[in-house]
């Protein structure tokens, strides 16, 4: 089911959570809504499911203007981040709730509640009750639950944070593979890029309510929109470095160290920016723009992690470890073509 | 000499001596109520009856209508118990659940109508009473404790600490209020309901206040009033009254010794609400 | 997660099934209480300023105190609050004293302590009349298994309910043995609620047993003494059903335990005069009342200290 927000606000009181956010989930697709705690994306969520009604724009489920509607009408499957299993029942009784209120006949709300749980892994611990499964266990059953009316959206409130690392891992394929499996469109909200990135066909960053960009995952990693976009996906975090363009030439802020770079061409004298480069973008050249010095370097496996300085400015840089640098050293560094990015300091606007 | 050792055996043994003294008028009930007229008016008085006969009971039985007595208590209580847990669930579901203008609001002043004590109430009450015309009947024991905003202020407490996810998952499965009520929220309520319904149902067993001004006629009496009326009856024959004493508190003892815990949780939440 | 914030625009858009569906819900609630609490209260407030109200022809002479007045002047009301007080007086600081001792010996780690507990919570749940009725004869002054036990430390037969200045002890006895439970339950539960913590930190700085009681426990067990003080106190002053029992329905050997609410009753039941009745009432609401806010504003005093 292809989904359609037509400038979304939502208002409370004088506090504006989400503005005026305008997005299309096609059909079928895993989307994560990413940002930091308090950007609005729970809200976003909430509305969408109709739970929170919007303050303003419109909402559509395949062109069927669903802003009005309440919750039960819309078709739709939630998991909370708390699960929200009820604790008296059984798997089984949980899983068939919501066919019981739809007046399904019993031996098909059977039929169907088996189903979804082989899928999702659950079916030998059907008459268990809740309060006897693990973390990983409830949140499928929790899943189950919401698929079993096959509802045309699923959404998923962070469904990871309550598990811990080895499961959350684990538990993400897990939702990948059952939401290919039904192909039934997904939204899920999470605060992890590396979640989001790993297992997304789309991602909708916000930040304070506002949407930052809406796209692949690896187009929001390699083409950001802006700087709170860079700064947010990726780990390492990207490296800023604050500047200044004078006459053609990136310099630093304390005026130290400068640099000749190709995609200054064109950028206009004074303008403030920051040079932000992945720590993957870049390499030793001994003719490279980027003069620097050694302060550590860190062994990690395969490769070594250089901790450098230039004009007063500390960065961090994937160095091969046969390069053989040490503290102290003073290198040169060329940049890549992917990775490297320059943004406007003051408006965050992505200028190369 | 071991300090503790002696501090222990003075914990227990002061315990025990206000035990004894505590559960003393029990004893003495039970005990009483098997004993003939001679055993009772006996000085020194005699501890345990000589025999175990059942035959204070059956006069007792015989002198006043004590099995109508106790069937009129179940029945009161029964209805009055289940009328009021159904009222209560609903209204905490309310002040829970639902919105509606005004509901806190509400709910304070209904809180504060708890401090108003019952025998001022009674003026009133016993007025309405006779004027529904029901004065004298079973109806007067029943229909004026049909709500309780105590039990309500308990359960409204219970309701508000499930989650509101459950609520809304249930809604988005398309579960009306009423479903979501009596397959979620109640099941989960079972305990604080163990507990109401226990307090509710000690208060209408031993209730004696309003009975004694709404109900005349011997068919329409309970047990308490019953049993105090049943004391010009019995009049120099303690031992009857011992053993019509002694059917009252009976069940009610019995129930203790099951539901101690229950009860005692109950009193303790209660109680707190200061 | 907290939606609370739905309520507000939900109101707006919904059907109007949806919208009465609270007020269904509280429907059958709301008529017990409006008929049973709200109307009464109501009622009898308004019925204490009825001069002269026939509670027959609902007729009454004009609004004004004079119920108030009669109530006020008249000296079986001063006789009837005097006892209340006594009673008050008596049995609300003796049980609680005793209720703190045996909560605190109940609190430590005993074996059958289920055992102990139903002997001390029975009385709770018990119908007053059927145990008024055992002490009525446990009190008797010939036969009565107190008077026997006191004869083992040289005591005289007392007559405890035939003689009016030993019908006090003998009630307050009876009115303690019957709050205990419940104090004690109360007072067991803020003990329970005391951090473990202070006694050991007590312990570690050399303090024990009476000290560590006296300095830490009753301290921290303050706000429950309170608490249980005001409520034994509310409900003393409506002492009534100890009474019957005991005396078979007279206030007392000679009358002389005439409390508020057998003045309420009498006026109600036997002068029938409602008015009076009714202003009674509202009298004893109000003494209740001033004496919780007094216990209230006395533990405030006491936590700035």
């Amino acid at each position: 089911m292809r989904v359609v927000l037509d400038h979304i606000t939502k208002k409370f009181g004088d506090f504006t959570a989400v503005s005026e956010f305008s997005a299309v989930l096609e059909d079928g697709e895993l989307v994560s809504l990413l940002g930091p705690s308090g950007c609005g994306k729970s809200t976003l969520l909430n509305m969408l499911s109709g739970i929170l009604p919007v303050s303003g724009g419109k909402i559509f489920f395949d062109d069927q203007d669903v802003t009005a509607m309440p919750p039960e009408k819309r078709g739709i499957g939630l998991v909370f981040q708390n699960y929200a299993l009820y604790p008296h029942m059984t798997v089984m009784g949980n899983i068939c709730f919501p066919l019981e209120t739809q007046k399904v006949p019993k031996a098909e709300r059977i039929e169907r509640a088996n189903e979804i749980a082989r899928l999702v892994h659950v079916d030998m611990l059907m008459n268990r009750k809740p309060s006897e499964l693990s973390g990983g266990q409830q949140q499928r059953v929790a899943i189950a639950r919401a698929l079993v009316k096959n509802p045309r959206l699923l959404l998923l409130d962070e469904p990871l944070s309550n598990l811990d690392a080895r499961l959350r891992l684990e538990m993400r394929e897990e939702i990948r593979r059952i939401q290919q499996r039904t192909g039934v469109t997904t939204i899920f909200v999470t605060h992890d890029q590396e979640e989001a990135l790993s297992i997304s066909d789309r991602i909708v960053l916000m930040r304070s309510g506002v949407l930052q960009q809406n796209d692949l995952p690896q187009r929001l990693y390699n083409e950001p929109a802006n700087q709170f976009v860079a700064d947010f996906l990726g780990n390492p975090p990207i490296n800023n470095i604050p500047g200044t363009i004078q006459n053609g030439l990136f310099v630093t802020e304390d005026g130290i160290a400068e640099a000749k770079l190709p995609m200054l061409e064109g950028v206009e004298n004074g303008r403030k920016v920051n040079l932000s480069v992945r720590s993957e973008s870049f390499v030793l050249d001994a003719n490279g723009p980027i003069a620097c010095d050694v302060t550590r370097m860190y062994q990690m496996g395969k490769e070594e992690m250089a901790y450098l300085r230039m004009g007063g400015h500390d960065f961090r840089a994937y160095i091969d470890a046969d390069a053989g640098l040490k503290a102290g050293d003073h290198v040169r560094l060329g940049l890549k073509k992917r990775g490297v990015f320059l943004f406007d300091r003051e408006t965050g606007e992505r200028i190369r | 000499m071991d300090t503790r050792k002696i501090s222990r055996f003075f914990v227990y043994f002061f315990l025990t001596l206000g035990a004894l003294i505590m559960l003393l008028p029990f004893f003495w009930m039970f005990s009483s109520a098997f004993k003939t007229t001679q055993e009772i008016n006996r000085f020194p008085p005699q501890w345990l009856p000589s025999r175990l006969s059942l035959d204070n009971f059956k006069r007792a039985f015989e002198m006043a209508p004590f099995a109508r007595y106790f069937m009129n208590s179940v029945i009161v209580m029964v209805c009055s118990v289940s009328i009021t847990t159904f009222t209560t669930i609903l209204a905490a579901f309310a002040f829970s659940r639902l919105r509606f203008p005004g509901r806190n609001v509400i709910f304070s002043l209904l809180l504060s109508l708890m401090m108003i004590p019952f025998e001022m109430l009674i003026i009133t009450n016993y007025t309405t009473v006779v004027n529904l015309k029901i004065y004298d009947t079973l109806y007067a024991l029943i229909l004026p404790f049909t709500s309780s905003i105590f039990y309500t202020y308990i359960l409204k407490n219970f309701f508000d600490s499930i989650s509101d996810s459950l609520y809304w998952s249930a809604r988005i499965d398309g579960s009306s209020n009423w479903r979501f009520l009596w397959k979620v929220m109640v099941p989960m309520a079972r305990p604080s309901l163990m507990t109401i319904i226990l307090l509710n149902g000690l208060a209408s067993w031993n209730s004696f206040m309003w009975p004694m001004y709404v109900v005349v006629s011997k068919e329409n009496r309970t047990l308490p009033w019953g049993l105090q009326v049943f004391t010009t009856e019995a009049g120099s024959y303690p031992e009857l009254l011992m053993a019509a004493s002694t059917v009252v508190v009976f069940p009610v003892v019995i129930l203790f010794l099951f539901a101690r815990k229950y009860i005692v949780r109950g009193v303790a939440r209660g109680g707190l609400k200061g | 997660m907290k939606k609370k914030q739905t309520a507000d625009r939900e109101l707006g858009n919904r059907s109007f099934l949806s919208k009465i569906e609270p007020y269904l819900y509280l429907l059958p609630f709301a008529i017990g209480i409006a008929v049973f609490t709200l109307y009464p209260v109501i009622n009898v407030v308004l019925m204490s300023f009825k001069e002269g109200y026939s509670h027959l022809s609902r007729n009454f002479d004009q609004w004004g105190l004079a119920n108030y007045q009669t109530v006020i002047n008249d000296p079986k009301f001063a006789q009837a609050i005097g006892n209340t007080l006594k009673y008050v007086l008596l049995v609300v600081p003796i049980s609680t004293c005793i209720a703190v001792v045996v909560a605190y010996l109940l609190n430590q780690k005993l074996r059958c302590s289920a055992l102990f507990q139903t002997a001390y919570f029975l009385p709770m749940v018990t119908s007053i009349t059927a145990v008024g009725l055992a002490w009525k004869l446990m009190y008797n002054k010939n036969f009565g298994i107190i008077n026997y036990l006191l004869s083992f430390i040289g005591v005289d037969k007392i007559p405890w309910l035939e003689n009016a200045a030993w019908s006090i002890p003998a009630l307050v006895i009876f009115g303690v043995w019957n709050i205990l439970p419940f104090t004690i339950i109360l007072l067991l539960s803020g003990l329970q609620n005391i951090d473990p913590q202070y006694y050991t930190a007590a312990r570690v700085d050399g303090s024990k047993g009476l000290r560590i009681f006296l300095r830490i426990t009753v301290p921290l067990l303050a706000p429950t003494i309170f608490l249980v003080c005001i409520v034994n106190t509310i409900s003393c002053f409506k002492v009534f059903s100890e009474l019957y029992p005991l005396f078979n329905g007279k206030p007392g050997p000679f009358n002389n335990l005439y409390t508020v609410v057998y003045y309420i009753r009498y006026a109600m039941m036997e002068s029938r005069k409602y008015g009076i009745a009714a202003a009674a009432a509202l009298i004893l609401f109000l003494f209740i009342f001033a004496f919780t806010m007094v216990q209230l504003l006395l533990q405030k005093k006491a936590k700035k200290r």
